[in-house]
């Protein structure tokens, strides 16, 4: 029986990880089910890997905050790929600037929008913030997987020109994931203030709710 | 005409219609897992729990909390009408395509 351990904690910084990712309302319920969960089923079969068992499952709730929005910041990155080897461009000035303005604007918008929306749902601005950079992470690595496959199918001469004329491989593979997650704390955050200010006026409500 | 239910879904408004006043996250989690016999994460619980709220298949109240869960409320949940006529739905169009197949099926027909 779990209940003689009633110290037994899963590692601080998951629980107040998956705290702050949860909407306000559900905060002490579904962490409250996780916690019976680790320590009456999980903690007396795994033992001292229990807490592996618990961060895998915080993973989880985050993986399912922010995935969706990674997917858009990848199909984002792919987009602008495809676009330089199917159209390239040539450095000619004035598309260049017009490509690179809208993958940017499209990029910050999903930042804030996922800023403002994590901000609003859970009620803390640096839910928003932290979520979206791990979407930006998500969203810059399966951009990369995304681009690397692009380019194991066409690879031809034209293509690799076309690639070197929009900047080279390196600007697109190690640079890119770094530069978005630098990227979305600073575009995330005007848009998590936004959130965090609609949460305070119109909070986030539950259909079918009784009190108890 | 209600959206289609998935198979995850029914699962866990059966189990809510079981457990009955005993239906809440954990529980709910504990009773998928073992009428699926297969691992469930209580996020993917928790995430159908959710959606199926906002489908107003589901209402929810919250309880009181225990010492396990560290003094946390549980959520519990409970069917509302549009969930049963969901349910309802779900199989009778389940039986509908199962009609005139004899159950279990041997081997598949021959194309030719």
């Amino acid at each position: 029986m779990t209940i003689d351990r009633p110290t037994t904690l899963p590692p601080s910084w998951a629980e107040s990880l998956l705290r702050l990712i949860l909407r306000k309302e559900d905060r002490d319920s579904v962490s409250g089910d996780l916690l019976e969960e680790y320590r009456e089923a999980i903690v007396p079969v795994l033992g001292a890997k229990a807490n592996r068992w618990y961060i895998r499952q915080v993973a989880g709730y985050v993986l399912r905050a922010t995935w969706a929005w990674g997917v858009l910041v990848a199909a984002i990155c792919v987009w602008r790929y495809l676009l330089d080897t199917l159209a390239p461009i040539h450095y000619t000035p004035g598309v260049i600037a017009f490509r690179s303005a809208v993958m940017s604007w499209a990029l910050m918008a999903t930042f804030s929008g996922c800023g403002a929306w994590h901000a609003w749902r859970t009620g803390h601005l640096r839910a928003g913030v932290l979520l979206a950079l791990i979407a930006a992470t998500i969203g810059g690595y399966l951009g990369m997987a995304g681009t690397l496959l692009c380019l194991a199918v066409s690879h031809g001469p034209e293509t690799m020109a076309a690639i070197e004329g929009s900047g080279g491989l390196f600007e697109g593979f190690p640079g890119v994931p770094l530069l978005l997650m630098i990227a979305s704390v600073i575009t995330s955050t005007p848009g998590a203030i936004v959130g965090r200010v609609m949460a305070a006026i119109y909070g986030w409500s539950r259909p079918n709710t009784k009190s108890a | 005409m209600a959206d289609a239910l998935g198979a995850f879904e029914q699962a866990v408004l059966i189990t809510v219609i079981r457990l009955g006043d005993e239906a809440y996250g954990r529980g709910i989690l504990k009773d998928v897992q073992a009428r699926l016999d297969r691992d469930v994460a209580p996020g993917a619980v928790h995430a159908t729990l959710d959606r199926l709220e906002r489908k107003r298949l589901l209402s929810s109240k919250l309880g009181s909390g225990t010492p396990v869960r560290a003094g946390r409320p549980r959520r519990y949940y409970r069917l509302t009408p549009a969930g049963v006529r969901a349910l309802n739905d779900a199989r009778k169009a389940v039986e509908n395509i199962w009609r005139g197949l004899k159950w279990p099926l041997v081997k598949a027909r021959s194309m030719a």
